[in-house]
């Protein structure tokens, strides 16, 4: 007997296949996609079929020139598409893969007849499955016809021939109140259909809250449409992941409990695997339904079916299905790294026509892809949100996304696998406890969710609340509340001095040292050690040759540190060969994107390549860097110095990299440093030194520094009081730029004009980081911001990139387009860039990467900061150049000297322009104007032979793109702006208004919102929160502003559609004009 | 304080916490299961065996009497890596030790590695590491265990759904599921249970329209009289069989069958039909398997893991069996109509029957 049945359907051979991704990073969609769409570009290459993809994110590995046979970093929009169509004629396009950014435009080229008209088939998920789930009357339909029980719904639509502007109060009244009699009364969960991450929705309690919602839904939505459901909020919410094949085989891969009840986004709640409070007979009744809801839709590949359930005293409770995502989803990647189980390869292959016994379980290599994961671990997911960078937004959890990424861990227990978690997010609730009253916890932080909430829930336990109380304020069933009154309990104890209990409950030696005021020897000699186990697919069951693992404690029936093979457990490592640990970036956040995974994987590949084993430590489900065939030792865990330094015994490697994972690897090198001495581990924090980074960022040191090598820096220094930073203030003369030392992303940086402002700002800034200096700097405006990423060996520099910011000094560099190559330099200029670089290179004795921010006025080149370490610009410089640096940086740390490497610089002939993609529309009430704060979440890229049509296709990836008529507001009124009577203003009102009629309405807000209004510049907060609100493409600045005319004289140049790899370059030295 | 041993063959013994108090020898096993508890605890299959959760957490919804497969726990003793306090209560009421603050994971491996094995557990306030040893001394294997079927099978015929109107089935109860029974009186059959030892004559007395072996614990050699019936009536009634009765019917038909490493015990078990091709997720729960069919069975579905057969049919003869559990209870419900194919054999059997006045 044998299972090699010759599969009946075709495989790739010989076919091109289109993969669509989803995109730049933005709430609702982040890394998850760049992790299914490369995995999914292997597993078809793998199939022989050629892989032609686009994907305007230059951040990400997917769009690597040797991820798929012909990569295009273009917008995403029908008109770019249709143009790759054109050139690569395609057999066929797999929607699934690319997020609800994919099936869109997919749909689109379907609905414009494109993909008929060039023979284009839709693999996998047929569109009419598309429709019936998006849809939500059609999906009720085909719910009711199959039995499945849904939440009673209604929609709420206009008429063709109806403007929502012209709906009067009382019909939409009629119409509202109809539809929440027909769900059975408040409260309802009011939705717009065809939207990213459930924005705009939410659960409404208030009639006149509701009006407003299906008002401004109405108008926002692709289809005129608004929904109205029952409220199923206290429900236990589930999500079962599903595939399927061709042949109507059918399996669960994981199931998902929400801690947090129903009325939550599933994206903003803290997820557990498998479930834990579901009987056997409500899992299998709902895993029933999944395959029922599956086999109807006629899905192809994996699938996301969303549950809410109860226990309403039957044997299974009572369920209701909720939503289904036909595609591959965040939560798709989430159960792939959560069971091994690679769900994205999966449906690809069954995309092509591949059974699933077919394809090979490439954990076990024993068993296939028709089996159902069993898990012998609890994992939990919990999200990261932007709270520290916005102060106006409330963070209220609802049934919208806010959240930016995420963290997952894996534990024994559920105690262990949540604060795992929690310590992986990097999150610190900005909160202090002494200062919370009993009355404000239980309203504000134990009623409320929001991010601080498992926080809230150990400080009621630690002030004696009861587990009842708990489960009675949260609405957070009670298994989960007795166990964080467990950790809470554990907490206590190590207190206490017994530090048994918080160990096992999943506590670092270095907390339980530091909550008990114990030397860290101590605490270790007393707990029980770490050691590691596998992720399988199979609990245990088959043996796995992948080498993805987990840490967790012994039992309490040992005790003290394990070295050497003990410390192993289930490894399989060859303690001899060399190995290198490259430590990973985290969850995603603003100011720390999926640009340092890519550098991770870029570093991981170079040591594989040296014939080096490299080992992962991350703990963010959604990446590339986290997929099991990425490193030789994926280390699923929290970025702490005690762990990754547990990883480093427990491999016996060599070295770890810290350069790659942004601040979060960055910030454990000191303290890893130190963890290795104190153990005596034979291993090295490789590259630059960490006294050189730590130089780089302490602000005096770097200055005489600088003053030595003859650099010359925006005037400023370091202050410690008020009264320091006033005078140094006056001795620059204002306006500064003001800023803690230590932060990220350029958190609670401001341009302060006078004394006013820079009293006000210390009071915040010292709040931020008490024991840290603010830092004063001459304000350089209109000065031209640059970015340079270089790599040094130690002796040699080789530049990656020369980047020319498209806004001036004030907006944060993460916040700004910017350009290469620059456009504004002449070439001696540039020359002292690349002298700037190389000094300081030098003198940092940098091995690895470097970036240097400068700003040029009046010819003089300034330095403004330098990090020897990975920056978010590089994996854009590497694209379009064609140079992978982050691959040479982990080259040279590695031991190779670039002259050896024999790399030669490019110079791009185009023009690329980054452009980032801002929150603003997930983040209520936040200020839409870009500042020295950064705010954005991810990029785009758009490349063309001018900077105006450059730009434009930026504008275009960025989904706001710029109309080329109709009506504008030109507001110049800001300070910023120049005054609408000089020559500059009147070139700016000008140049619009040759594509566009000046709106004359008195009230704009009033205009924009009745949909008057195509395009705005202004810095008027208010206007440009409707905008926000409305979606009109605005400019903040007066620099994005020139940039726009400058497109929009470029609109008719052709769009210039090209293979990225395929753009031309020349081999030159930046700044050498021999 | 409560000392927990647990001594595997070859005489290692680890440390844990007691949850329950007593001491047990048997084959240790594992299921891989995350769910369904309350239904594995109460399966009669495990009797004389020790079974370790892989799943770490276990009893995290309680326990429900409604949920159970039989009127008590059947492991000799339980072992995981936390229990909650509900099934620790649950357990120590029923007599039946267990232990927990293991590393179940290494124990599975363990098992994957060397095959099921013998395990004696000594859980008390004074017990030593001996007392577990000498458990372990003392446990038999499996196949030792010649009159297991008395300990897991009702002493005398009992009916269900007696007002049904569809099939008799004479159930032969080598230690049956309650879910085997639940599923066909749900299809409207009237279920005879019977003793494991039942005599031909028995059978004759209930005319079944269908002979039914059921699932149980040990090794099929040790149940002749169930061999015995098969052979007896196959000519004339159709039958059927689940798990151990896949084996017994293998073993009367002149197949044989074989113990395996480590079995399967689970609820995500791959079964491929030859037919279909389709792929469909099994629970199972067998440390036997069926090694040749014979001449008279041929597989019709076969394990996508290690291609052991999961379903026969009779060559000649109105037979089909699963190897995994249709009744689910633990584990999916994707084969439940295997119960609809069953009570079609008696349907056609009565529409093929020749009139008796002939």
């Amino acid at each position: 007997m044998s299972t090699d049945q010759q599969s009946t359907g075709e495989t790739g051979d010989g076919r091109t296949i289109l993969l669509i991704g989803s995109g730049p990073i933005q709430i609702g969609q982040a890394a998850e996609f760049d992790y299914s769409g490369a995995q999914a570009c292997r597993a078809l290459q793998e199939e022989g079929a050629r892989v032609v993809l686009v994907n305007s994110n230059p951040a990400t590995i997917m769009t690597d020139p040797e991820m798929a046979d012909e990569v295009y970093i273009e917008p995403i929009t029908t008109e770019a598409i249709a143009e790759i169509i054109r050139k690569e004629r395609p057999d066929g396009v797999i929607a699934g893969l690319g997020g609800q950014t994919g099936l869109n435009v997919t749909a689109e080229l379907a609905e414009e007849g494109v993909l008929e008209q060039y023979g284009v088939e839709i693999m996998g998920t047929p569109l009419d499955t598309i429709y019936a789930t998006e849809d939500r009357d059609l999906f009720r339909q085909r719910m009711e016809k199959i039995g499945q029980p849904v939440p009673a719904s209604t929609t709420i639509s206009l008429e063709e021939d109806e403007s929502v502007s012209e709906l009067t109060e009382d019909d939409l009244e009629e119409r509202v109140q109809a539809a929440v009699d027909e769900v059975g009364g408040l409260p309802v969960i009011a939705r717009t259909t065809y939207t990213l991450g459930g924005s705009g929705s939410g659960v409404v309690h208030e009639f006149d809250e509701l009006l407003a919602r299906v008002r401004k839904g109405l108008r926002l939505s692709r289809n005129s449409e608004v929904l109205i459901t029952e409220s199923i909020s206290g429900w236990v919410e589930y999500e079962y992941e599903v595939m399927r094949d061709a042949d109507d085989s059918c399996i669960i891969i994981c199931n998902m409990e929400n801690i947090d009840p129903m009325g939550i986004h599933t994206g903003e709640s803290t997820v557990v695997t498998p479930s834990q409070i579901v009987p056997d007979e409500g899992h299998q009744e709902m895993r029933t339904a999944a395959l029922d809801v599956i086999r109807e839709l006629g899905i192809q590949g994996g699938c996301n079916i969303q549950f809410a359930w109860r226990d309403d005293g039957t044997p299974g409770g009572e369920y209701r299905v909720v939503e289904v995502n036909p595609r591959v989803s965040r939560s798709s990647a989430l159960a792939s790294k959560a069971t091994g189980y690679p769900i994205a390869r999966v449906t690809a292959k069954v995309a092509l026509g591949k059974r699933l016994h077919e394809i090979e379980n490439e954990i076990t290599g024993e068993t296939t892809a028709a089996f159902e994961p069993a898990i012998d671990y609890v994992v939990t997911k919990v999200p990261r949100w932007p709270k520290d960078k916005f102060e106006d937004v409330d963070f209220e959890l609802t049934t919208a996304m806010k959240s930016t990424g995420e963290a997952m861990a894996i534990g024994r227990t559920f105690e262990e696998s949540m604060l795992k978690a929690l310590r992986s997010s990097e999150y610190e609730p900005s909160v202090d406890w002494a200062d919370v009253s009993d009355d404000e916890l239980e309203e504000t932080y134990l009623e409320r969710p929001s991010p601080d909430r498992p926080y809230a829930l150990f400080e009621a336990f630690e002030r004696g609340y009861t587990v009842d109380e708990v489960v009675e304020l949260t609405g957070i069933f009670e298994w989960y509340t007795e166990r964080f009154k467990r950790i809470a309990e554990s907490t206590r104890a190590a207190q206490e001095g017994d530090f048994t209990e918080a160990a096992i409950a999943g506590h670092t030696n270095a907390t339980i040292a530091a909550t008990a005021g114990a030397d860290v020897d101590a605490v270790e000699q007393e707990v029980p050690g770490r050691t590691y186990k596998q992720v399988d697919t199979c609990a245990g069951e088959f043996e796995a040759e992948t080498p993805y693992y987990y840490s967790s404690r012994k039992n309490e029936f040992e005790s003290g540190p394990l070295v050497g093979d003990a410390a192993s457990g289930e490894l399989e490592v060859d303690r001899d060969l060399e190995s290198v640990i490259v430590v990973g970036g985290g969850p995603i956040r603003i100011g720390q994107g999926v640009e340092f995974d890519y550098c991770s994987v870029h570093a991981v590949q170079a040591l594989r390549d040296m014939g080096i084993d490299a080992h992962v430590v991350n703990n963010n489900p959604e990446t590339v860097s986290t997929d099991y065939d990425t490193s030789d030792g994926l280390f699923f865990e929290p970025i702490t110095a005690e762990e990754v330094a547990d990883v480093a015994e427990a491999t016996g490697a060599d070295g770890v990299m810290v350069q790659f994972g942004g601040q979060t690897s960055v910030n454990i090198g000191e303290p890893l440093q130190d963890e290795i001495d104190r153990r005596g581990l034979k291993c090295e924090v490789m590259g630059t030194s960490v006294e050189a980074m730590d130089l780089a960022e302490d602000r005096d040191r770097f200055n005489a520094l600088m003053d030595d090598l003859g650099i010359a820096q925006p005037e400023g220094g370091a202050a410690h009081s008020k009264e320091e930073a006033m005078q140094l203030a006056h001795e620059i003369g204002y306006p500064v730029l003001v800023r803690p030392s230590y932060v990220l992303g350029g958190r609670a940086m401001e341009v302060v004009y006078d004394d006013e402002e820079l009293e006000r700002y210390i009071e915040e800034a010292v709040r931020v980081s008490p024991d840290k200096p603010i830092l004063v700097d001459d304000f350089l405006a209109d000065a031209i911001e640059l970015d340079v990423d270089a790599v040094s060996d130690g002796e040699d520099v080789l530049i990656g990139g020369v980047m020319e910011h498209v806004e001036t000094a004030g907006v944060h560099s993460g916040d700004s387009a910017c350009m290469i190559p620059p456009r504004s330099l002449d070439d001696e200029t540039l020359a002292r860039v690349r002298e700037v670089t190389e000094d300081i290179a030098e003198a940092l004795e940098t091995v690895g990467l470097l970036n240097v921010q400068l700003a040029v006025r009046d010819g003089e080149v300034y330095v403004l900061e330098a990090n020897p370490r990975s920056s978010r610009t590089v994996p854009f410089i590497s694209k379009a150049t064609d140079v992978p640096i982050a691959k040479i940086a982990a080259k040279v740390m590695a031991g190779n000297t670039l002259e050896e490497l024999e790399i030669e610089e490019q110079i791009p002939e185009q023009t690329s322009i980054k452009e980032v993609v801002l929150p603003f529309d997930r983040l209520p009430g936040s200020d839409p104007r870009l500042g020295p704060e950064m705010k954005s979440t991810g990029e785009v890229m758009g490349s063309a032979d001018s900077f105006g049509k450059a730009y434009d296709k930026a504008q275009d990836a960025t989904g706001k793109p710029i109309p080329d008529s109709g009506t504008a507001i030109i507001d110049l009124s800001a300070d910023k702006f120049p005054d609408p009577d000089t020559e500059d203003g009147d070139a700016l009102v000008d140049g619009f208004t040759e594509y566009f009629d000046l709106c004359e309405e008195v009230d704009l807000a009033q205009a924009v919102r009745e949909g008057k209004v195509d395009l705005i510049v202004s810095r008027d907060r208010d206007l440009l929160e409707v905008a926000v609100e409305e979606e009109i493409t605005y400019f903040s600045t007066p620099a994005s502003a020139k940039a726009a005319l400058e497109a929009l004289e470029a609109k008719d140049e052709p769009i210039d559609v090209q293979a990225v790899s395929d753009r031309p370059k020349q081999t030159a030295e930046w700044g050498r004009s021999d | 304080m409560t000392q927990a041993y647990v001594a595997l063959e070859g005489g290692h013994v680890i440390e844990g916490r007691g949850r329950a108090p007593g001491t047990a020898r048997g084959e240790l096993v594992f299921t891989t299961a995350y769910t369904g508890y309350e239904e594995s605890l109460t399966d009669p299959s495990y009797e004389e065996q020790i079974l370790t959760f892989s799943y770490p957490l276990i009893g995290n919804y309680g326990v429900r009497e409604e949920r159970f497969e039989d009127d008590r726990v059947h492991p000799r003793a339980a072992l995981a890596k936390e229990f909650t306090a509900d099934v620790a209560e649950w357990l120590e009421s029923e007599g039946v030790p267990a232990v927990d603050h293991l590393d179940t994971r290494e124990i599975v491996t363990d098992i994957r590695d060397e095959g099921a094995m013998k395990c004696g557990i000594a859980v008390g306030e004074d017990v030593t590491e001996e007392d577990a040893l000498e458990q372990l001394e003392a446990c038999k294997g499996m196949s030792e265990h010649t009159d297991i079927g008395a300990q897991v099978s009702v002493d005398e015929e009992t009916v269900y759904g007696a007002d049904n109107d569809g099939a008799d089935v004479a159930l032969v109860d080598c230690g049956a599921k309650g879910s085997i029974v639940d599923s066909l009186v749900a299809r409207d059959a009237t279920v005879h249970v019977l003793p494991y030892d039942a005599a031909a004559d028995d059978v004759a007395a209930i005319d079944p329209d269908i002979l039914f072996i059921s699932n149980g614990p040990g090794d099929p050699a040790n149940y002749e009289q169930a061999i015995g019936l098969v052979q007896e009536f196959v000519e004339d009634t159709p039958v059927a069989g689940i798990c151990l009765g896949q084996q017994i019917v293998a073993e009367a038909l002149g197949g044989s069958t074989e113990k395996m490493t480590f079995g399967h015990r689970g609820v995500n078990q791959p079964v491929l039909d030859l037919e279909s091709g389709q792929v469909v997720m099994t629970t199972q729960n067998h440390g036997y398997t069926v090694a040749e069919p014979g001449d008279h069975l041929e597989v019709t579905q076969i394990n996508v893991n290690d291609d052991t057969p999961e379903g026969l049919d009779g060559v000649v003869h109105d037979v089909i069996t699963r190897q995994y559990h249709p009744e689910a209870n633990p584990g999916p419900e994707d084969t439940l109509d295997f119960f609809d194919d069953v009570l079609a054999m008696a349907d056609e059997r009565a529409s093929t029957a020749v009139p008796a006045d002939d």
